[in-house]
């Protein structure tokens, strides 16, 4: 069996008092790709400085390769790296900032092929980019030049707090495209936070929800969180970005999170009986789970991820396949809160 | 006014004609004001940074007293070191009143706190989002603490700079334990003040023309130091 590349026991984290993540227990494979998805405040930015060993638990431990690890732990400071959400580069040129971590570990001999190939990974020409100091750069210039920092590393875990939030759709496939190759050509274990559910159901293994601090499910679940509206008088919901509205039961307070439970698919329209909502949303994911040999798909509507378990013949019976339309079905009444 | 305009002229006849006395004051303004700007830099740069950087008990006490000793009058620090350096004083045995070393060690006291004071501003001020950055890189603690030395350079340099100039203009420490002897410690500051209760505008302009030619040179360097 394969040593789990982080184990999380018992943790607990607060600032100021107040209790702001909770895991029980957490494993990691290595080389897995797992998404963090929640609110702003739900915990996962803390979640990776605890895992990227910027901060020690509160109370409990966290296990790398085994080995019960905390900040500036010899064991793992060389092989695992976070790239924080808002990109911060030291007062130094490209070149100087991308070597910084080489520099860290005695490389000597081979840090200007390493710097150069890093910067190419994010779409930078060393010849344009490296000498420039760290001011001259754009938004997603910098947050590139940060993550050829990390990918110089060759680490064996990359964390990434959000890391497209903000910087352009260009700059945002670079580093998109960057970290998967990382992944594909070192085996390097990703951790990535973000709001891009749809990238996330795309790339990842396992996506852990959180919410005020705790992780809820792992992924198969569907867990849309508030802010929810009152939509007519005895109404609540969303308006979905393709005008649909996804209806809820009053909710316990407008910034709970809701589980769906989705009935059924359909590639015709069913017809919505008492407290049924029908919605139409397109297939994003469609993969095999090996341990049941039933197939999940991701179904986005509106740009909300629904996650559905289908037998075999469902998907043979409705011919579902990524991009295709077809109409989801829940009950008002099993929505679950959270 | 027209007697402005005349020191304007004889200024510049002193400084071009190499005129000797004028540059005796020049000299040990420079020499002493390097002494004390530098003891007050190794001593000031590393307590600035702990106090900035470390959070422990007492720091915002320790904090309010050395911001409020940045204030010290100048004549209040020659009278404490005169007291401390007369025969008479604790370390009277070393002869250091009525010197250049005497000065600069008033000058020390005088610059320290500034040092300490605008470290510890320059390090409070860093962004946090530093020590993420350095941590994530796989920093131990002793890079960490000199990568952010050196990320905080900027603030230091400047809180530098500021003591500098305190120290080369003050005249209060100079005058009292230098005692502003001719060709021994008269400084650029006390022959100014000596030379304008004389009546000779020429060579007080003079010598403030040397203090601005060089506080105009080091904010020169720094703003060179600061592009790097």
């Amino acid at each position: 069996m394969t040593l789990p590349i982080y184990e999380i026991r018992s943790l607990k984290h607060f600032y100021g008092g107040k209790t702001v993540l909770e895991v029980e227990h957490l494993i990691v494979q290595p080389a897995a790709i797992i998404g963090l998805i929640g609110p702003n405040g739900s915990g996962k930015s803390t979640l990776l400085r605890l895992l990227g060993l910027i901060e020690r638990p509160g109370q409990g431990h966290i296990l790398y390769n085994g080995q019960l690890v905390e900040p500036f732990s010899d064991e793992a400071r060389f092989h695992i790296t976070l790239l924080p959400q808002e990109p911060f580069l030291m007062k130094r040129s490209v070149f100087k900032n991308v070597s910084y971590g080489l520099k860290l570990r005695g490389n000597s001999g081979d840090i200007a092929d390493r710097v150069n190939e890093a910067l190419s990974l994010v779409g930078l020409s060393s010849k344009d980019f490296a000498q420039r100091p760290w001011y001259a750069l754009s938004g997603g210039e910098a947050q590139r030049v940060a993550l050829a920092a990390r990918l110089a590393l060759k680490p064996k875990v990359l964390l990434l707090d959000e890391p497209t939030a903000s910087v352009d759709a260009g700059s945002a496939q670079l580093i998109k495209e960057a970290t998967l190759r990382a992944r594909r050509e070192l085996g390097t274990t990703l951790i990535v936070a973000s709001h891009d559910w749809q990238w996330l159901y795309e790339i990842c293994d396992e996506i852990l929800h959180l919410f005020k601090g705790r992780i809820f499910g792992s992924g198969r679940e569907t867990i849309i969180f508030g802010p929810w509206q009152r939509l007519g008088t005895k109404k609540w919901g969303k308006i979905l970005s393709d005008t649909q509205q996804l209806l809820v039961p009053p909710p316990p307070d407008p910034e709970a999170a809701a589980v769906f439970d989705i009935l059924s698919v359909s590639q015709d329209r069913p017809t919505a009986a008492g407290k049924d909502v029908v919605l139409s949303g397109t297939v994003s994911r469609l993969s095999l789970e090996r341990k049941t040999g039933r197939l999940f798909a991701t179904i986005l509507v509106g740009d909300f991820p629904f996650n559905v378990g289908l037998a075999l013949q469902q998907g043979e019976e409705h011919t579902i396949f990524p991009g295709k339309t077809i109409f989801i079905r829940y009950r008002l009444d099993q929505i679950k809160w959270i | 006014m027209n007697f402005l305009l005349e020191g304007f002229f004889q200024a510049f006849n002193l400084l071009l004609s190499g005129n000797a006395e004028t540059y005796s004051a020049i000299w040990a303004t420079v020499k002493v004001s390097s002494y004390s700007i530098v003891n007050s830099l190794l001593i000031g740069i590393p307590l600035g940074f702990c106090l900035g950087y470390f959070d422990f008990k007492g720091k915002k006490p320790i904090r309010t007293i050395v911001d409020t000793l940045m204030a010290l009058p100048t004549v209040f620090i020659g009278l404490i070191v005169y007291a401390f350096l007369t025969h008479r004083g604790p370390l009277g045995n070393f002869g250091l009143l009525f010197t250049l070393p005497g000065i600069a060690i008033g000058q020390t006291i005088l610059a320290l706190p500034i040092v300490i004071g605008l470290s510890a501003t320059a390090v409070e001020s860093m962004d946090k989002k530093l020590r993420i950055a350095i941590l994530s890189m796989g920093a131990n603690r002793r890079q960490l603490f000199l990568t952010s030395l050196w990320e905080s350079r900027h603030g230091i340099l400047a809180g530098s700079i500021a003591a500098y100039g305190r120290v080369m203009t003050e005249v209060g420490i100079s005058m009292m334990v230098g005692g502003n002897i001719k060709w021994h410690t008269r400084t650029i500051t006390t022959a100014i003040a000596l030379e304008t209760n004389k009546g000779q505008f020429g060579m007080g302009v003079a010598l403030g023309l040397v203090l601005l030619a060089i506080a105009f040179c080091v904010n020169l360097s720094v703003s060179f130091l600061r592009r790097r």
